[in-house]
């Protein structure tokens, strides 16, 4: 209060005064003096229990902070989900599985922006190429638990002019002006291996493998005849300009392999994720070696069909892009045709006015872009890793260049001037290539839920029932304690997972198994409480205001519940946190164990299940760093809550303060 | 006393029998036939020789022997569980249930059930005694120096492990510490029990299965550190703050001798419980721990016998954790009543 007065009495403190009675009028400023002059007499005020309480709790600097993350934490898990519209559980992506924490897949290094010739990108890293012929990769460069690092750009590339790059799934393949072809990343699977080098290391000859033609590397070939570099997941084909093509990986990724080695020339060629695709001289059909797979063409990625032949009439194909699944065929008229297999939510191709064509498509893993001779760039297909976001601000793009979920446009002095799409997973992905972020907001979702439900009911049985129990006492009170305590002889999480493991057998929805896993939850954890209860009301039933209500005639029910209940409710708020943390352990054990909710519902239990081993816990280190973070800054915030909630409420500690 | 004991044991019985019920009823739940299994078993040998029309007729010979020998030839489950315990003839007039000595048989294993959690068990006790051994002595002298010198700089560290240690799953402290341990300092084998090949004998043998013991035992010391250090520093609390350890002060006494021999004593009681439940603790292993580190116990058997459906395996080791419960709760109440003369159990 000195404080107060001193400040008032400076000119400072005279001026505010004097305005807020202006404002507030005096009557209020006035009757708040005197209150205070008047408090400064009483020795100290009185604050009801439950503002002790809450006074008691504030002054534990440790608790408010734990109490602020945990709210935070439910404020994130709850309304993060809100704005993550394009999330859903079963998201799977085989080119994006492990990815390590990275932001800097869309990231063109400076020096290149400026200078760009040409960029690719297949997984999770992309490379370029400036016109220096210098080679940039970036992205997520580490390749999965071989070690293997594609930003260690080769020595001999480094020294080379390069003049042509192309990216895999997990290789970068390079050709210089003297017409070299340069590899390197992984070679496990025949990426970059030449029959003599298999040779030479005295192995046998790999039968899933397509071999490496040896003149690539030794004589090289003609630079200025080449028409398309092109890499596929663990395979890469050049095209010349007379239609030969070379043409080389894993065949185990592309079985129509050897047909392509065997059709002779080709007018274009692409790889989806399965197959090779090609487009043969006549340009009127797709080739892919086995008969009437791509035989139908669409006009809209989600449209009706109509067989190639009929669609084409007399025009022809003049290239082909492919994405994943599917691809686009560009036509000799500037129109554009799709085939293949396509989701559901796609952002629609876009329709064009009759005097504006398409002068060049690229295809990333799920989407297209295409820019046309007016300069105006399209993008469709897949938008749920942002693909389809085209910036407002494109000026003078005359050339796109793709990622695997990203684009790149680029103008006539070779700056890149817009790019969009993935920027990269802040967590990292999980062996499905779903991003763990997105994981960890939507499992903590699930993880809460579990735990708050399971916490209620086992909550409004114990209160229930200790409530009653302790209140009638005799009869009832033994009848109802030997059932607490057979329920409390039950080991808990054996008997919960066969309980799982017995719904698992059964034909149940998933929901309805997690409901029943909260049931379960909070069904075998009530008799703690309630004895908890139990005990209080046994204290409380004979207190003096017990007896007095009695007096009174008041019903025994209302007693049980409205007079003694109240003044048993911190006990029982205190338990109700720490159970929650416990009823959120036990969850996710359960989870952990694979008891509980199961892939791909994700739960922080569920999403720690890979990490079991040496191996996988070192290498790929995002994929549970972060989720038990999440889970356990969350249980010790929520012990430390509950644990400062009970000194708080203890009249005990209060008096040693 | 006697008379207390006699009673809580009838009690404990009665309650055993209540929870048998609900397992046995929980169990049956789950669709699985072993007559039928074992009927269509045989039948698939025997096709060749029987002719085609004889096969039907020759299965549902074998399948009522099988339901009659397994006693499943009847729809009621209350029968179905009465011959499960043993009080309820099979269709041969014999008994053979539980009380006969009949645990069950294994499916997986093609083995009786007891045969098959021998091995189990005998290696979860071999980790649990190290286990409980490494967590006493730990943290009840933690717990007493945290509570002599309260608000000191070590009981202030131990209130921040103590509360690692217990809001951590142990799923997490596992992967954690084979992560410090095995991945980046490379002192200990990540799973397993012993060198794969090696057929060490004598002492050899034994530092080789400490050396795989290490980190679960580790891991299981660090997540049972929060809880117990915290019950001992509390009662040890309690106990310091009682008249008697001030007249002892007052009388001149040691403060070693006031600690120990005093307030230790009083703090003892609380803690006695606690012990006895963990020595019971020591047969029915960590569920986590075991299937981290590929340890070939009893949590480790319950895991894998639920994946594969190996239900009797299962049914068992529950009956057998809930007995142990059952039987950890009356040893708790006895010792208590022994430990503190104040509490009398009779009453």
């Amino acid at each position: 209060m000195a404080k107060k007065n001193q400040s008032s009495s400076g000119l400072a403190g005279t001026l505010k005064r004097w305005f807020l009675r202006f404002w507030k009028g005096g009557a209020n400023a006035l009757a708040d003096e005197m209150e205070a002059s008047k408090d400064d007499m009483s020795v100290e005020d009185i604050v009801s229990p439950m503002q002790q309480v809450v006074r008691n709790f504030l002054d534990r600097k440790l608790a408010v902070g734990a109490l602020i993350v945990l709210i935070a934490m439910f404020l994130t898990m709850f309304i993060g989900p809100m704005f993550m519209p394009k999330y859903y559980d079963a998201y799977t992506e085989v080119t994006q599985k492990s990815i390590a924490p990275t932001m800097s897949m869309m990231k063109v290094p400076k020096e290149l922006a400026k200078d760009v010739k040409m960029i690719d990108g297949y997984g999770s890293f992309s490379v370029g190429l400036s016109n220096a012929g210098k080679v940039y990769v970036w992205g997520s460069t580490q390749i999965g638990t071989t070690g293997v690092d594609v930003g260690d750009i080769p020595e001999d590339v480094q020294n080379a002019n390069i003049v042509m790059v192309a990216a895999g799934i997990d290789h970068i393949i390079a050709i210089d002006d003297k017409g070299i072809v340069h590899a390197w990343g992984n070679n496990r699977l025949g990426q970059y291996t030449t029959l003599a080098e298999v040779e030479a290391k005295g192995e046998d000859i790999n039968p899933n493998i397509a071999y490496m033609p040896e003149e690539l590397v030794t004589t090289g070939i003609d630079v200025n005849n080449i028409k398309k570099l092109t890499c596929g997941y663990q395979c890469t084909a050049i095209l010349m300009n007379d239609g030969t093509f070379y043409l080389w990986g894993n065949k185990l990724a592309y079985a129509n392999i050897d047909l392509f080695l065997n059709a002779g020339t080709m007018y274009d060629l692409d790889f989806t994720l399965n197959y090779i695709v090609g487009i043969n001289g006549k340009r009127n059909s797709i080739y892919t070696g086995s008969r009437g797979l791509y035989d139908v063409v669409r006009t809209e990625v989600g449209g009706s069909t109509y067989k190639i032949k009929d669609y084409l009439d007399d025009r022809k194909i003049e290239s082909i892009t492919a994405a994943n699944n599917s691809m686009c065929l560009l036509l000799d008229d500037g129109s554009v045709c799709f085939a293949g297999d396509y989701a559901g939510n796609l952002t629609p191709a876009p329709v064009l006015s009759a005097d504006e064509d398409f002068v060049q498509i690229v295809a990333g893993s799920y989407h297209y872009s295409g820019l046309t001779n007016k300069g105006n760039i399209y993008s469709w297909g897949s938008n749920t890793l942002n693909q389809t976001e085209v910036p407002k601000k494109y000026d003078g793009a005359t050339k796109l260049y793709n990622g695997a979920f990203q684009t790149y446009a680029v103008n006539e002095e070779d700056d890149v001037v817009a790019k969009w799409g993935l920027k990269g997973y802040l967590f990292g992905t999980d062996t499905a290539g779903a991003d763990i972020f997105q994981r960890i907001i939507n499992g903590g979702k699930m993880t809460m839920t579990i735990g708050a439900v399971a916490v209620i009911i086992s909550s409004v049985i114990g209160i229930i029932i200790g409530c009653i129990s302790g209140y009638f006492g005799g009869k009832v009170d033994i009848l109802l304690m030997r059932i607490a305590e057979i329920f409390n002889a039950i080991p808990f999480i054996p008997f919960a997972m066969i309980l799982s493991a017995i719904m698992g057998r059964m034909t149940l929805s998933e929901d309805m198994r997690i409901f029943i896993i909260m049931c379960i939850l909070g069904v075998l954890t009530w008799p703690g409480l309630a004895r908890l209860v139990r005990g209080q009301v046994l204290v409380a039933r004979e207190s003096e205001y017990v007896t007095a209500a009695k007096a009174l005639g008041v019903k025994e029910y209302t007693i049980a519940f409205k007079h003694i209940l109240p003044n048993v409710m911190s006990v029982i708020l205190v338990n109700l946190v720490l159970n929650f943390g416990t009823c959120m352990l036990t969850e996710s054990s359960l989870s952990y164990l694979g008891f509980g909710v199961t892939y791909p519902r994700p739960t922080w239990g569920n999403m720690l299940n890979g990490a079991n081993n040496a191996t996988i816990i070192n290498a790929y280190w995002w994929q549970w760093v972060f989720t038990a973070a999440f889970l356990a800054i969350t249980c010790i915030c929520i012990n430390i809550v509950g644990d400062n909630l009970r000194d708080a409420m203890d009249p005990k500690a209060n008096s040693s303060r | 006393m006697a008379k207390y004991v006699v009673k809580r044991i009838a009690y404990m019985l009665v309650v055993l029998v209540i929870l048998s019920v609900i397992m046995f009823m929980i169990y049956s739940l789950v669709p699985s036939n072993r007559a039928y299994t074992d009927a269509s078993n045989e039948i698939k040998s025997l096709k060749n020789v029987l002719p085609k029309d004889k096969i039907d007729e020759k299965f549902d010979e074998l399948y009522l022997m099988y339901q009659r020998r397994y006693g499943t030839d009847t729809d009621s489950k209350i029968i179905r569980y009465l011959r499960w315990v043993g009080v309820y003839p099979l269709y041969d007039g014999s008994y053979n249930g539980l009380l006969q000595g009949n645990f069950g048989y294994s499916y997986e294993y093609q083995k009786p059930v007891l045969e098959v959690i021998k091995n189990p068990m005998i290696n979860t006790i071999k980790l649990n005694i190290w286990a409980t051994i490494l967590g006493l002595g730990i943290t009840i002298p933690l717990g007493i120096v945290c509570a002599v010198k309260r608000g000191g700089k070590l009981d202030q560290t131990m209130s921040i492990v103590t509360i690692l240690g217990y809001s951590l799953p142990t799923f997490v402290i596992s992967i954690l510490f084979i992560w410090i341990f095995c991945s980046k300092l490379n002192i200990f084998p990540p799973s397993g029990m012993k060198t794969p090949g090696s057929n060490y004998t004598g002492f050899r043998q034994f530092l080789d299965e400490m050396y795989y013991m290490a980190l679960p035992l580790l891991v299981m010391t660090f997540s049972s550190l929060g809880g117990m250090t915290r019950y001992v520093r509390a009662s040890m609390t309690d106990a310091l703050s009682m008249d008697c350890i001030r007249t002892a002060r007052a009388k001149g006494l040691r403060e070693k001798t006031v600690i120990y021999s005093h307030a230790f004593r009083n703090a003892l009681i609380p803690i006695v419980s606690l012990v006895v439940g963990w020595f019971l603790g020591i047969f029915g292993g960590s569920l986590v721990v075991e299937s981290m580190f590929a340890w070939n116990g009893m949590g480790r058997l319950m895991i894998t016998s639920l994946r594969t459906a190996d239900y009797e395996v299962v049914l068992l080791m529950q009956m057998f954790y809930v007995a142990m419960s059952l039987v950890g709760n009356l040893v708790i109440d006895i010792v208590y009543g022994i430990v503190d003369p104040r509490v009398r159990v009779d009453n």
